[in-house]
């Protein structure tokens, strides 16, 4: 039976070209573009280079301090006083990568200035983190406990001072005024990276005051499990910790800050968050609101030219009922045969955004940014075929079937 | 004509129904899209209302290690003397972080005979109108005269001053600091609204509060007006300066101008993305609707010539199936619009009326536009067909 | 075989009431060859589609192989016109983006059968109607003589016991329509099948076994 839903579906793709190249049109960019959207989301938000170990890590990098009596409310990050008086107590977390926001700093070399973006990090950020070194090694514990001004740097920031990537490791650059020695050079990262940067230094190297006790600033930590079945325990840990931990500041009475997944985190910088509601929830209906609306006009189209279609299929459709076609094998037929077509369309919407994402990485559009489509994203455009599919062929189907068999017949 | 147009159409409601339901959607799409549009070519079109050439920020932290308020307006005094004592600075001004084409926001509520009104808020000094070429249009702006006033000086911009005040003088009127219930302020000055936050930007309600340089907490932005002739020489030589002077915290200069086309670009790129996805689906409808009307004449081969065989032309057919399709979009722009005009009536995004029902209008031009080509060519086909051939059809 | 007792049908719009068919009863036989005749909007189009189950009467009842046809469902309809139902119209209504072969295997696509058996079946049946060397074409390639006998190995390629002809020779010149007939008859005969058929002509009506004329809804004959 496939077969030959198959086969009619072919037959009529064929000899209407017009509507077919007019629906393919329609279904592979829709696709496409949910294809380029699922790949970028992908590429952000799953584990990539360095930060690879993203399915057995949690992120603090926010916190909430509400004052009830205001009926204010405060948000950003930790402070380094918070994490390393208290986050870094925890005993699950393997290992605790500590990391400042990054803060532009200057540097002038014969005159022409650079903005390097500096990180200030702990020594655990480079075990956490998976950076490959293309010269020179991170800096140790020792060398952040002495602080001795040493800088890793990217390669693009090596490309900019110096000629080659080994020249540059036991070399100075100067920037906020600081002279650093470079001790290792590391492969660049995309500027979407959670921990991006030129420059990454001690933070015992700050120039800020790292015994300041208030609870907000400008750090953030990734807690490394050893395995996956910790993120548990080690929320759980977190929220306890958290609930031990005494208000310094008297204006404040409540505060909020979590160990997220990184899709977590990645919501709540968005600031839908309000307390211990992480603005998932309104993400998600956002998002699906959006995708729908993005969805109802090809859908539409599509309704129609299906409808058009069929009404010029009603002798067809007149002849499988005579001859014992029920209205549901009808429905089932058109269902399939729309979502052959989308999956046609789906086919070349992947080989339309191949090419886009081809383009886009080869012309360096986003930096250091090299998408690729995964089976992650192939899954979501199969299910997005058919959904689609299925929300333009349903209806039109459905008409069709309705259709009386004399009406169908007599009208040719 | 037009009766029997709509007769044709009330008859096949149900078909037609999901063509206009379409209509519809793409009205209700490219009313935003419009709206989007108009919006931000107004706001590109109004005065930029400051000068940001040749300006520079410099970024600084808190200020370590001191606590009394005396040693901090001192320490800032001697660092705003070595600024303006070197030969390529004309001005120099500090502000809070809330600079134009800064990366911070700082929104408060003011209040005015009770009424709150929500604001931008900035902090700057005497010297910050001349340093980005401010132009007022009433009163006048900080200055030592306010040293010695009771109320606290503030100055708001045109827009803030027209919803607030109206035609009314606003010079001389005490607010008040809505968030806490307390402090006096009172309007000294209106300034002509800057765009800074980027030129895409809309009207927004601000005002000024004067900077206090003894002020302990935060860091904050040193506005630097230099010649046209200061390179980068220069800012290495300012930067070397500042940073000896400035021990215990990271500065960084920033160039407005560059700021600025950053803001800008920032804005640009989604509105670009948006443009380009909405320019396939408006391709994709056109498709879509051209293919329905074509099929839709291959339908009623037989009444078109039947009616060729009574004595219509072959343009009279032809504008029959362009009418038709036009009353049919009428039908979904009067629904459409119908929406749409909720929005100026509304009030909704703080968006002016007037932008709206420019979105309208265009939008409603577009949609006709959009139906009259893709009929076109079907209407030219069905104008062609004989009478004989189509009723030999049946 | 076929039972019909005092069917009506009434078509109804807003405003207006049309008898089609008024107090119909016949009675056909296992192996008749039975033609209906009238003229047009007589209601003979409409008579067959309710004998072919097609169409539901207003009021009256049907019995096939003394089967009770009203209350039966959508699927239980379809399954029934597709063992014991084979229709044959005017204008073909072969679907033109299938082959020849495919066209006549439809009936058994809504059957329980396997592909190799469908193919063997539906060449059987092309070979009755005379057409085994235009098995790949498509309709389109076809003239309507040839057409009509690709829609008979249709009707009959599931060995239905009833064989519905709406004017089958109406579109096809004498020569052309007297070889249709000559194919029916051979059905009838050999093959045993019980044939209604629709026509227009005279001619064609004199061949069958009885035939039965309608004016206005009512049975005159």
């Amino acid at each position: 039976m496939l077969k030959n839903y198959f086969k009619i579906a072919i037959a009529v793709l064929k000899r209407r070209k017009f509507f077919t190249f007019i629906s393919l049109f329609g279904i592979s960019f829709t696709l496409a573009i949910i294809i380029l959207v699922a790949t970028f989301l992908d590429y952000v938000l799953s584990a990539g280079y360095p930060d690879t170990n993203r399915n057995r890590e949690l992120y603090v990098s926010h916190m909430q301090l509400n004052s009830s009596k205001n009926h204010s409310q405060y948000n950003g990050g930790p402070s380094f006083y918070f994490i390393n008086r208290y986050v870094t107590t925890l005993k699950t977390p393997e290992k605790i990568a500590i990391f400042s926001n990054s803060s532009a700093t200057n540097s002038y070399t014969n005159n022409k200035k650079k903005v390097n973006n500096l990180r200030y990090t702990n020594d655990k950020f480079w075990d956490v983190l998976q950076f490959s070194f293309t010269a020179g090694k991170p800096y140790g514990k020792q060398q952040l406990d002495n602080a001795e001004k040493v800088a890793v740097i990217s390669e693009e920031t090596s490309e900019a001072y110096f000629t080659d990537d080994a020249a540059a490791v036991g070399k100075y650059i100067e920037t906020d005024n600081v002279q650093y020695r470079i001790i290792g050079v590391v492969k660049s990262l995309p500027f979407s990276s959670n921990v991006y940067a030129d420059m990454w230094v001690p933070y015992t190297l700050t120039k800020e005051d790292l015994k300041n006790t208030g609870l907000m600033g400008g750090y953030s930590a990734i807690l490394l499990m050893s395995s996956k079945d910790d993120l548990d325990k080690t929320r759980e840990e977190y929220d306890q910790m958290v609930s031990k931990v005494p208000m310094q500041d008297k204006q404040f009475d409540q505060m909020f800050t979590f160990a997220d997944s990184y899709f977590q985190s990645f919501i709540r910088s968005m600031h839908l968050a309000e307390g211990t509601n992480s603005g998932m929830g309104i993400f998600l209906s956002f998002a699906g609101i959006i995708v729908l609306l993005f969805l109802l006009l090809p859908t539409l189209n599509l309704v129609n030219l299906n409808i058009s279609r069929i009404i010029d299929r009603s002798s067809e459709i007149g002849v499988r009922k005579a001859f014992g076609a029920s209205s549901k094998t009808l429905v089932y037929q058109f269902v399939i045969e729309n979502l052959i077509l989308t999956f046609l369309g789906g086919i070349l919407g992947v080989v339309l955004s191949f090419v886009i994402i081809q383009v886009a990485n080869s012309s360096n559009i986003m930096p250091n940014m090299v998408l690729s489509i995964n089976f992650n994203v192939l899954f979501v455009t199969l299910l997005a075929c058919v959904v689609f599919g299925l929300l333009s062929g349903v209806y039109p189907a459905w008409r069709m079937s309705r259709m009386h068999v004399v009406t169908a017949l007599k009208a040719q | 004509m037009i009766k029997h147009l709509f007769k044709l159409i009330w008859n096949k409601k149900k078909q037609n129904f999901l063509l206009m339901t379409e209509m519809l959607v793409s009205f209700i799409v490219m009313f935003a899209i419009f709206t989007l549009l108009v919006y931000y070519y107004q706001n590109y079109n109004r005065p930029i209302g400051l000068d940001y050439d040749n300006v520079w920020n410099l970024g600084y932290g808190s200020p370590q290690g001191m606590s009394d308020a005396d040693s901090i307006a001192n320490f800032r005094e001697s660092i705003k003397q070595t600024i303006i004592s070197m030969p390529q600075v004309e001005g120099v001004s500090f502000s809070d972080a809330n600079i134009p084409y800064g990366d911070a926001n700082i929104g408060t509520m003011i209040a005015y005979n009770k009424v709150n009104w929500p604001s931008e808020m900035y902090t700057a000094d005497d010297n910050y109108q001349k340093v980005l070429n401010i132009t007022l249009n009433e009163g006048r702006w900080f200055s030592k005269i306010d040293d010695a006033s009771r109320e606290k000086p503030i100055v708001i911009n045109e827009t803030f001053k027209e919803r607030v005040f109206g035609r009314e003088s606003a010079v001389g009127k005490i607010m008040s600091d809505a968030a806490f219930g307390k402090g006096t302020m009172k309007v000294i000055g209106v300034m002509n609204d800057m765009k800074d936050k980027g030129d895409y930007a809309g009207p927004q309600n601000g005002y000024f509060r004067r900077m206090d340089t003894s002020n302990t907490g935060g860091g904050g932005i040193i506005l630097i007006k230099v010649k046209p002739t200061a390179d980068a020489a220069f800012e290495s030589r300012l930067y070397k300066t500042l940073s000896n002077l400035m021990r215990n915290t990271s500065i960084d200069i920033k160039h407005m101008d560059k700021e600025r086309t950053k803001r800008n670009t920032q804005l640009l790129g989604p509105i670009i993305v948006l443009l380009i996805i909405a320019g396939f689906l408006i391709i994709n409808v056109a498709l879509g609707l051209f293919g329905v009307l074509w099929y839709n004449i291959n339908k009623r081969k037989n009444e078109i010539g039947l009616r060729r065989a009574v004595g219509a032309s072959g343009a009279g057919i032809s504008k029959q199936l362009m009418g038709e399709a036009l009353v049919l979009s009428t039908i979904s722009l009067l629904v459409g619009a119908f929406f749409a005009v909720q929005f100026p009536l509304l009030n909704v995004f703080n968006i002016a009326s007037g932008t709206y029902i420019i979105a309208i209008i265009l939008d409603i031009l577009f949609i006709y536009f959009l139906v009259l080509v893709c009929s076109l060519y079907p209407g030219r086909q069905a104008a062609a067909i004989y009478p004989a051939e189509a009723l030999h059809e049946d | 075989m076929i039972r019909l007792q005092n069917i009506e049908k009434v078509y109804r719009t807003n405003t207006v009431e049309t008898m089609a068919l008024n107090s119909i009863s016949l009675n056909v036989a296992k192996g008749e060859f039975l033609s209906i005749m009238g003229p047009s909007g007589c209601g003979k189009s409409t008579l067959l589609n309710i004998i072919g189950l097609l169409d539901a009467p207003s009021k009256g009842e049907i019995k096939i192989d003394d089967q009770k046809t009203d209350h039966m469902s959508d699927k239980q309809l379809a399954n029934f016109r597709n063992k014991k139902l084979g229709f044959i119209f005017q204008s073909y209504h072969l679907i033109n983006d299938l082959k020849v072969l495919d066209n006549v295997e439809l009936p058994l696509l809504y059957r329980t059968s396997s592909g190799s058996e469908r193919k063997k079946l539906a060449s059987a049946a092309l070979e009755k109607v005379g057409l085994s060397n235009r098995v790949k074409h498509f309709p389109t390639q076809l003239s309507g003589g040839q057409k009509q006998r690709v829609a008979i190995a249709r009707a009959i390629v599931g060995n239905p016991e009833i064989i519905l002809a709406d004017e089958p020779t109406g579109n096809l010149d004498s020569a052309m329509g007297n070889e249709i007939m000559d194919i029916l008859q051979y059905l009838n005969t050999t093959e045993g099948a019980t044939i209604i058929m629709v026509t227009h002509d005279e001619n064609m009506a004199k061949r069958t076994h009885r035939l039965v004329r309608l004016f206005d809804g009512s049975q005159v004959q």
